[in-house]
């Protein structure tokens, strides 16, 4: 079987991830019902041509539910990865470009959060922040932010070693042009990768703290909290965890294989063996 | 050498797993050794039943449930008074009461309970406890051998029902530890091992007066969280429980289990926070009493497993349940939505959000998880309330008491309460409606309702008392103060083996000396 090239699944997956989009941008056209609206006497129907996912226990109809709250689940995913890399690149490079105090200071900051368990520290902050999209956010930022750091870090002290900078010093370029024109346009594909990585673990961490009652707030169709929400009927009506569990596993497959293949696409020697 | 060491090892191996087998063995229950294990969703500090006290705020629940104390008086299903430790009591037709005790009863430590022994507990109770005082009125006692003369401040018709209450539970104040919370009661067990939020190890009472414990051991494990509480009994991990979610049943509802149920007062409502700028209009709350779909919430989120509110006691409760009251304003969104137009509440944006000079009407919804029903309600009500132009957003919290607090950060405080725990209506009213009561959150004020309960409180005859509770409610459902969603039906799960493990409808007595387990 011939084997498809790096650049070809690139443009499949990148297709993919811009119809999830797409999709996540529109899902409130796209809905056959209200997401919101109860119907107590439809409750708990199981899959059926009315209802391709079902209903939940208060009437609503899955299907519209999964589709309206992939905005809350993708946007909130995209918007901490937007964070945690914008976050995370501006720290690395203030550490790799300052002085040895900055450094030190900041880096052992990033450490300090790297030592805790991710998941468990993020839950804690929003535990202490409450509940709601929002906080949950902020939480799992707080706690994602160094590795991006570090990332950017490490380059910028490589970069900034190259003899193409100590010509921009010299010719009196400032260190906010220096940013701008030659550091970052060299470390902008390695944490651009990284970042594509890594929304698949984020959605994921995302939901995670949305199933334990720390991310969105009822009504707000977000696929973590409907799976908490309908945990207790796991064995009684199982579509109501399953149609969000199915969302949250397509959309992170779609992530990761995206990023996988940007990596391997960004990567001259993978690229040369594979294509 | 080698060969001898690896025999040892054999050996060593061998019998390690034969102790562990006979350990294991003792586990588990036969005739001699016949040990359950419960799982409670309550005994926990959340519910502040953290120890076994029952003169400390609502632990007297964990002392009578669990079988280590024992009131005067006994709750019959239908709520009436029956003898317990108290042989026969008697009223001079003012503030004298004359509690005549049995003979034989004895306390876990053998010692026997006279009228020196209640009043002592009663002393204690009065000195501590931030109800008894004011539900009791005792202003002195006298104990004569088995006679104990109360008498109180003022008329209390309600006394004896009220000393049924867990808080009076007799404890013997010689040997009881109050620091631990761990008492000496007369119920059928005693306390053998109290770790707060993990469990209770209770084992039989020697000297016990009434019957012989049929259990050798019983254990109450705290847990919280109503999917591991069905994994556990699921996984035999358990044999019985306590406070399963009501979407959990059908789990259970085969050959391998059985279910003990019983309607009670226990009531889901909402208080109306009467200070909020919102509330105060008189339309946005009955616009709220109408706008509830409690029927839907009965009949489908909690599977039948209630009935529908009216007044502030079950339909056929006594003579002042909800059906004796005037009909509560029941769901109907025209009419919610006409109230809301004619007090000038209108979408004049079309966002499908009311407003009024400006102001939106968004109505915050304060409630708490550790009750099932409370998070169902809000997101009902959420729904229900939107399609007639409100706002609700929910703030579902276990520190709900600290929010409810502050009357600004809510408007709605929706919770779950026994109105009638002693089988006499004055108990919701004198601690919920009265200004500055215990339980009255909203600050609810109306000058007739509070001359009714102090009517109330002096009425001896039963069928007035009857009938000034159900003014009472009148009152309270036109002022729409409260809104009664439903009432508990309370249903225990236990496997086939267990004898015994019933509901009652006052949802105090869960371990008595009959449970047993084959």
């Amino acid at each position: 079987m011939k084997k498809i090239n790096v650049k070809t699944k690139l443009i499949i997956f990148g297709i993919l991830c811009i119809l999830l989009l797409l999709f996540s941008i529109f899902s409130s056209y796209l809905t056959p019902y209200d997401p919101n609206a109860q119907d107590l006497s439809m409750a708990n129907q199981p899959p059926s041509s009315e209802h391709i996912f079902g209903t939940d226990r208060y009437g609503r109809d899955m299907l519209s539910r999964v589709i309206v709250g992939s905005q809350a689940s993708i946007y909130s995913t995209l918007l901490l990865v937007a964070v945690i890399t914008v976050f995370g690149t501006i720290i690395g490079i203030v550490c790799g470009l300052s002085g040895k105090v900055v450094d030190t200071v900041l880096m052992r900051i990033a450490d300090i959060f790297l030592a805790f368990p991710g998941l468990v520290f993020a839950l804690a902050i929003a535990g202490v922040l409450g509940g709601g999209l929002h906080n949950a956010i902020i939480a799992l930022a707080a706690v994602s932010w160094p590795k991006f750091a570090r990332l950017a870090r490490g380059q910028t002290l490589a970069i900034k070693e190259e003899a193409y900078i100590e010509a921009s010093k010299l010719s009196g370029t400032t260190v906010i042009v220096m940013v701008f024109k030659h550091i970052l346009p060299n470390i902008v594909g390695t944490l651009l990768v990284t970042a594509v990585l890594d929304i698949g673990t984020m959605m994921m961490e995302l939901a995670g703290l949305s199933f334990l009652g720390l991310g969105a707030k009822p009504p707000i169709a977000e696929w973590g909290s409907m799976m908490s929400d309908a945990r207790s009927m796991l064995e009684t009506q199982p579509w109501t965890v399953l149609a969000p569990g199915l969302a949250i596993f397509v959309s992170v497959m779609i992530f990761n294989l995206f990023g996988d293949t940007l990596r391997d696409f960004a990567d001259p020697k993978s690229r040369g063996r594979r294509s | 050498m080698k060969k001898k060491l690896t025999l040892l090892v054999a050996l060593t191996m061998v019998a390690v797993m034969a102790i562990c087998g006979c350990s294991c063995q003792s586990g588990g229950s036969s005739s001699a050794d016949k040990k359950m294990v419960i799982g409670d969703t309550t005994f926990n500090s959340e519910n502040s039943e953290e120890t076994v006290n029952p003169h400390n705020s609502y632990n007297g629940w964990a002392c009578i449930r669990y079988g280590i104390g024992e009131t005067l008086v006994h709750y019959t299903d239908t709520m009436t008074l029956e003898p317990w430790i108290a042989k026969e009591w008697k009223n001079d037709g003012a503030n004298t009461w004359t509690i005549t005790l049995k003979d034989g009863v004895k306390f876990s430590n053998g010692k026997a309970v006279d009228a020196q022994a209640v009043k002592e507990c009663f002393e204690h109770l009065l000195a501590t406890h931030d109800r008894a005082p004011k539900d009791l009125k005792i202003a002195s006692m006298e104990a004569n051998g088995n006679v104990l003369t109360v008498t109180t401040s003022e008329p209390n018709p309600a006394l004896m029902n009220y000393l049924g209450d867990p808080y009076g539970c007799i404890i013997d104040m010689q040997s009881s530890d109050m620091n631990t919370g761990i008492v000496t009661g007369t119920g059928p067990y005693v306390v053998k091992e109290m770790v707060t939020d993990d469990h209770l190890t209770v084992t039989p009472n020697s000297n016990y007066w009434n019957g012989t414990p049929k259990l050798s051991e019983i254990t109450i494990k705290t847990i919280t969280d109503g999917d591991t509480l069905s994994a556990a009994l699921q996984t035999g991990d358990i044999d019985a429980a306590y406070g399963m979610a009501y979407d959990q049943y059908p789990k259970f509802q085969n050959d391998k289990y059985q279910f003990s149920s019983i309607q009670t007062s226990r009531a889901f409502f909402a208080t109306m926070n009467m200070e909020s700028p919102v509330l105060k209009d008189e339309a946005v709350r009955e616009a709220i009493a109408y706008g509830i779909n409690k029927e839907g919430f009965v009949n489908t989120l909690l599977g039948g497993h209630g009935v529908v509110g009216n007044g502030s006691f079950p339909d056929g409760f006594s003579n002042f349940g909800g059906d004796k009251v005037k009909e509560a304003k029941k769901y109907n969104q025209e009419e919610a939505k006409k109230k809301l137009e004619q007090a000038g509440w209108v979408d004049s944006d079309g966002d499908g959000i009311r407003e009024k000079n400006g102001q939106k009407l968004t109505i915050k919804w304060l409630t708490y998880p550790s009750r099932q029903e409370l998070p169902l309600l809000a997101e009902s009500a959420q729904a229900s309330l939107k399609e007639i132009g409100m706002d609700v957003q929910i703030n579902n919290t276990a520190n709900h008491k600290q929010f409810r607090k502050d009357k600004s950060s809510w408007d709605v405080y929706a919770s779950a309460l026994v109105t009638a725990p002693s089988g006499d209506p004055q108990y919701f009213f004198t601690t919920s409606c009265l200004p500055g009561s215990d339980y009255n959150y909203g600050g609810y004020k109306d000058d007739d309702v509070t001359k009714l309960v102090d009517d109330l409180s002096k009425e001896f005859d039963t069928n007035k008392r009857g009938e000034i509770a159900v003014k009472l409610q009148d009152e309270i459902l036109d002022d729409d103060a409260y809104v009664f969603c439903s009432f508990l039906q309370m249903s225990l799960i236990s496997k086939k083996n267990v004898k015994n493990y019933t509901a009652h409808a006052c949802d105090y007595y869960e371990i008595t000396a009959d449970l047993d387990i084959e």
